[in-house]
């Protein structure tokens, strides 16, 4: 393959990354060597596939609106961070596994904001899980060493709130799961 | 001195009830120094209302004055400061401010006023006719009594479609002191309706066909305008969304950045579906929605749209459209309100059945829009509803009122949360009927004086929020620790001050505040986690002084500070930074006046100093330290046992504080066993006649610092 | 050759104006009526003498169409609209009409219960101007045909220069949306900002668009009550609403 197609590969892959991030979808090496294809820009005397490895890593040093994320299957998807962020790729990327979804927002939350969040964030956009479906995973977690560190929180209104002991102290946690849950709406 | 070639409408309209009298002042001439707003108040109430004035005396004065960048298309615009003494502040009245929104403040401006100061006491009621040049006090004899809507209906008639018209309610007119005026449906500035109501004005009309003139280049004014508007995020300048975004790195459960794509108003007709990008500029009006943040999802489906201030793009009032209420109660279905005004009606109940969320709450609230905001009563920022509940719940009603009284309540609806209960409390207070009716319009100083209760028995007690001089705390250490704490000190009421409050509920991690308050105010130590407070420090002290600072610009350039300042910004690519000089661009392209950021806050510098000065004189005591800048004994105290600086607990300690006062005073110039200004700091914010007025009384520090 | 040219002009007039495609003779001479005196430098419109109405043939290309159930009353678009354009804040001045409609709906506070807005059942009515076909009752009413249409987006604009400030176009506009600016002494009027509106671009809820022209002239009822002066008395009319 020659340098001059190969820029060309470089610019489908782009185009075709930053077409699915704003459709709000995570591409995969597999999908991206389909784009090709369906593009017709890989020629029907090419022997092989091309090193897709090699290729996607030419076009993210040369198109540096791009970043790829490694998939909780170890597989490396990509996306532009502008149109779909580092947090809702992961997040997307995480609902393969309920268990894996919650124990890691909860995780992030309590280390970077830091804050606890509440149970029914679940429910909602984009980690859409069923009620019934975030209580499986919370028994599943109350029961496995790998997820002992997320911890719960009743408030005084009966709302529950998830934290992880790894990031956050329960006093704290419990403080500011009252706060979010009625602290500041009696405090307009 | 630099020309000045915009901004300001050009006149201030003096009135004097008293005599009839309708006079013009020349805002540049005579109030550039203080711009507009809360300045021109404190600087009329400093030269013209003597001390030991009472509120509802002929002597008083209240002071509508609106500033420079009202009326344009600065987002954010649209504010009114209302400056007077307040009834409400105890035991002795002092200088304070309301606000209010609305379209009042722009229509004032058109008309070609920055300012209206109403003088004197009229013999009959009255209401002020301003139509552009033509100003005529006019009889009112046929809308006393009436309440706000009617009033601006019957006005509105008289006038034309156009006029925009702040009215008193039967509260005002009944000279309680928590009462307020209100202009545009829902709009109000509370504590002085009664002292409109003293002087007999039930209210005033405005209708301006006039301009705002812009001094600078159009073009780069329509840049600066579009520049602001990039960087604004939702409601209080919660820069994060409150959902999971692809075009967001962050996110907060708790923003007041609601508007998730999918949701939609409801009861617009048909309904609107939130769509397009999250920061696209022609999707502002539906990143908030104060209904579904107050009341729960159940109110999108009753959202009609936002509503708000002339010229702010954010709509922070929401419109709500519940048809069940005006069955079951009788009243107007559609209702519109923000905040305290919306959660008005269930704030008085300990409990709801269905909590906050539920639909007794949404019809509390609906109830209490609909009665407060005609009746025109004020809720002093909720005291009023934790002294009912306080005073129900400890037994002290039950021991103080007559049998009768008490008998005549329904105190089991009281209890069971039931909305009707409203109808029974609100008129009583607006009318002052029967003695909790009258004592709970007086404010909590007035209740308390009335009862002879201690005042230790509300400065020991958290959860009924009293802070001091019969107002309570607004963001103090529950929000933002020692710099709460000292912004909370520093007024004669509330302090309505939200420049620390809006940074620090922005909803960014605290890694990047921290990075951008170390751009802003020094160091990252200026903030702490909320709730993980760290002993005080000078930056602090450097954050509360600039809060105080713009809050005073702000409401004296006619901005809102329940959104500026704009000192972060939900783009990723800026880091997250806002603009920190926002106010200084725009007012120099205004004006036509070039003053850079540190001009201009030190005009706000002043104009907060001015504000010192006047409760200094007024109070007759040099001694602010011990006798204003108090704080209740409750943020030393913590139920849980915990010690102050331990994460989790908002809990203060006393000689930390004292600290703070003291590096406060530090950076304001002013001496430290006082709290006083020093003739020094005076004559720095070029108000030498103030320090010579208060240094005749005795009431300037000794020498210089 | 000058009388086939002005016979297909007043065909294509007729046309653009609803008339049916076949105009009678009697049509043809009551649409004819009077000699050419003059072309206009512009294609779009012709005068047949002094005293005879304006013709504008060719439609605006774009208007701004207004949702009320998506207007929250911020006003930046009347805002946008004088800032950006006459470098000064002046809603009454704006060519997009909100504020006025804003407390109680165009029925005004005495509309009972037909008001809308703040007061009445919630709605925002904003008025804008429809860029009228043929004939164009501002354009009409000017004794100078000081209104005509811009050429890249066939907006009814006021020419400045020939403005004489007779407000005539102000009484003649049904729905009242000719303005006056006081300061220059000339009426003023939506000018669609050459393509790219400014108060679409400040709307905050999107309740503004700019799209493809179509004629609303016949959606909405007069606002205005129109003056009417029988042709024979029109020019005594010139004795005072003269500079």
């Amino acid at each position: 393959m020659i340098g001059q197609e190969r820029h060309i590969l470089c610019q489908a892959l782009a185009e075709a990354i930053r077409e699915a991030s704003a459709a709000g979808q995570l591409m995969g090496r597999g999908a991206l060597l389909a784009e090709l294809r369906a593009r017709n820009l890989l020629g029907p005397d090419e022997p092989n596939d091309p090193d897709m490895g090699a290729l996607l890593a030419e076009t993210l040093a040369t198109y540096r609106d791009l970043a790829a994320l490694t998939s909780i299957s170890g597989e490396i998807l990509y996306h532009v961070p502008a149109l779909l962020s580092h947090t809702y790729a992961g997040i997307l990327d995480r609902k393969a596994s309920p268990l894996l979804l919650i124990a890691e927002e909860v995780r992030r939350n309590s280390a970077e904001y830091p804050r606890p969040v509440p149970l029914e964030l679940f429910e909602q956009s984009p980690f859409d899980l069923l009620p019934e479906r975030i209580e499986l995973s919370l028994k599943t977690m109350a029961g496995s060493p790998e997820f002992e560190d997320i911890s719960f929180i009743t408030t005084s209104s009966g709302a529950v709130y998830l934290f992880s002991s790894r990031h956050l102290e329960r006093p704290y946690a419990v403080f500011l799961a009252e706060r979010a849950d009625t602290g500041l709406l009696l405090n307009p | 001195m630099a020309e000045v070639n915009g901004g300001f409408a050009g006149k201030v309209l003096r009135v004097d009830l008293s005599t009839g009298k309708i006079s013009f002042d020349d805002s540049v001439e005579k109030y550039r120094e203080v711009l507009g707003g809360t300045g021109i108040g404190y600087k009329v109430l400093w030269e013209e209302v003597p001390a030991g004035t009472g509120p509802f005396d002929g002597a008083n004065k209240v002071v509508f004055a609106t500033g420079v960048l009202a009326g344009t298309g600065v987002p954010c615009n649209g504010r009114t400061a209302v400056t007077t003494l307040f009834p409400s502040c105890w035991p002795k009245p002092l200088v304070a401010s309301g606000h209010m929104g609305g379209q009042f403040a722009a229509k004032l401006k058109y008309a070609g006023y920055d300012a209206v100061i109403v003088e004197g006491k009229a013999d009959r009621p009255v209401w002020l006719f301003i139509r552009d040049g033509r100003v005529e006090i006019r009889d009112a004899g046929h809308l006393w009594g009436a309440g706000i809507r009617r009033t601006t209906l019957a006005i509105s008639q008289e006038m034309g479609p156009e006029s925009v018209v702040a009215a008193i309610g039967q509260a005002g007119e009944h000279l309680v002191p928590l009462s307020v005026v209100m202009n545009s449906v829902s709009h109000s500035a509370g504590g002085v309706g009664a002292v409109m109501g003293a002087k007999n004005l039930k209210a005033i009309g405005v209708q301006g066909s006039g301009s705002v003139r812009i001094a600078g280049d159009k073009s780069e004014w329509e840049r600066l305008v579009k520049f602001h508007l990039s960087i604004l995020g939702g409601n209080n300048q919660h820069v994060v969304p409150s959902f999971p975004h692809p075009q967001s790195e962050y996110y907060n459960p708790s923003s007041r950045w609601v508007g998730a794509p999918g949701k939609r108003w409801g009861a617009a007709e048909p309904p609107i579906e939130i769509n397009g990008g999250l920061y696209d500029l022609n999707r502002i009006a539906f990143r908030s929605n104060s209904g579904a943040f107050y009341l729960g999802e159940q109110a999108w489906q009753y959202t009609v749209r936002g509503n708000g201030c002339t010229g702010c793009p954010l709509r922070c009032h929401t419109i709500l459209k519940v048809p069940s209420v005006a069955a079951k109660y009788g009243i107007r279905e559609v209702a519109q309100n923000t905040c305290g005004g919306m959660v008005f009606g269930r704030s008085f109940f300990k409990q709801l059945s269905g909590g906050l969320f539920g639909p007794a709450s949404l019809e509390a609230c609906m109830v209490g829009m609909h009665m407060a905001d005609d009746l025109g009563v004020w809720c002093n920022y909720g005291q009023l509803q934790r002294d009912l509940i306080k005073l129900y719940y400890d037994g002290t009603l039950k021991a103080e009122l007559g049998s009768a009284e008490y008998a005549s309540f329904p105190w089991d609806k009281y209890e069971n949360g039931d909305p009707a209960f409203l109808f029974e409390i609100l008129p009583r207070i607006a009318r002052r009927q029967g003695e909790l009716g009258h004592a709970l319009g007086l404010g909590t100083g007035g209740l308390l004086a009335h009862w002879s209760i201690p005042e230790e028995a509300w400065t020991h007690d958290a959860a009924c929020g009293y802070w001091k001089l019969g107002h309570p705390k607004h963001h103090a250490n529950e929000d933002d620790g020692q710099c709460g704490v000292i912004i909370n000190t520093q007024y004669n009421r509330d302090p309505q001050c939200h420049s620390h409050v809006n940074f620090i509920r922005n909803g960014l991690p605290l890694a990047v505040q921290k990075k951008l308050a170390t751009e802003i105010w020094g160091a990252p130590e200026a903030v702490d986690g909320v709730g993980d407070y760290t002993p005080m420090n000078i930056h602090k002290a450097r954050r509360a002084r600039w809060s105080l600072v713009r809050k005073e610009l702000h409401d004296s350039l006619g901005l809102c500070n329940w959104m500026g300042p704009w000192v972060a910004s939900p783009l990723k690519e800026r880091g997250y930074t806002g603009d920190d000089s926002l106010e200084s661009r725009f007012f120099s392209l205004a004006t036509g006046q070039r003053l850079s950021r540190e001009d201009l806050d030190r005009i706000g510098e002043r104009i907060f100093v001015l504000h010192r000065a006047l409760t200094i004189r007024d109070m007759g005591s040099v001694e602010m330290r011990s006798r204003h800048d108090l704080t209740p004994p409750w943020i030393y105290q913590a139920p849980s046992g915990a010690q102050a600086f331990t994460k989790g607990s908002i809990r203060m300690d006393s000689q930390d504080i004292a600290k703070a006062m003291e590096l406060f005073y530090e950076v304001m110039g002013w001496e430290k066993a006082t709290g006083a200004p020093t003739a020094e700091a005076y004559t720095r914010l070029g108000l030498q006649y103030v320090a010579e007025g208060l240094a005749v009384k005795n009431l300037v520090p000794g020498g210089k610092r | 050759m000058k009388s086939e040219i002005e016979a297909e002009m007043v065909v294509r007039a007729a046309k653009e104006a609803g008339f049916c495609a076949t105009l009678s003779r009697r049509q043809f001479l009551f649409l004819c009526a009077g000699a050419v005196t003059s072309l206009a430098a512009l294609n779009t419109w012709r005068v047949w003498g002094a005293d005879a109405p304006i013709v504008i043939t060719d439609n605006a290309k774009g208007l701004l169409l207004a949702d009320p159930s998506r207007c929250v009353g911020c006003l930046r678009c009347e805002l946008a609209c004088t800032e950006f354009n006459d470098g000064r804040a002046q809603p009454s001045l704006a060519r997009i009409k909100v504020g006025r409609n804003m407390n109680f709906g165009p029925e005004g506070p005495l509309g009972g219960a037909r008001m809308q807005g703040a007061w009445g059942n919630g709605l925002f009515i904003q008025d804008t101007c429809r860029q009228c076909p043929h004939p164009v009752p501002c354009a009409t009413a000017c004794p100078e045909n000081a209104i005509q249409a811009a050429p890249e987006t066939g907006a009814r604009i006021v020419d400045t220069s020939a403005c004489v400030g007779c407000r005539l176009c102000q009484r003649a506009c049904p729905w009242n949306m000719i303005g006056f600016d006081e300061q220059s002494q000339k009426a003023t009027k939506c000018f669609l900002c050459q393509g790219v509106p400014k108060c679409v671009e400040a709307c905050p809820s999107g309740a503004l668009r700019y799209v493809a022209w179509r004629d609303l002239t016949r959606e909405a009822a007069p606002r205005a009550a129109l003056l009417v002066v029988p042709p024979e008395k029109a020019k005594g009319c010139l004795d005072c609403h003269k500079p």
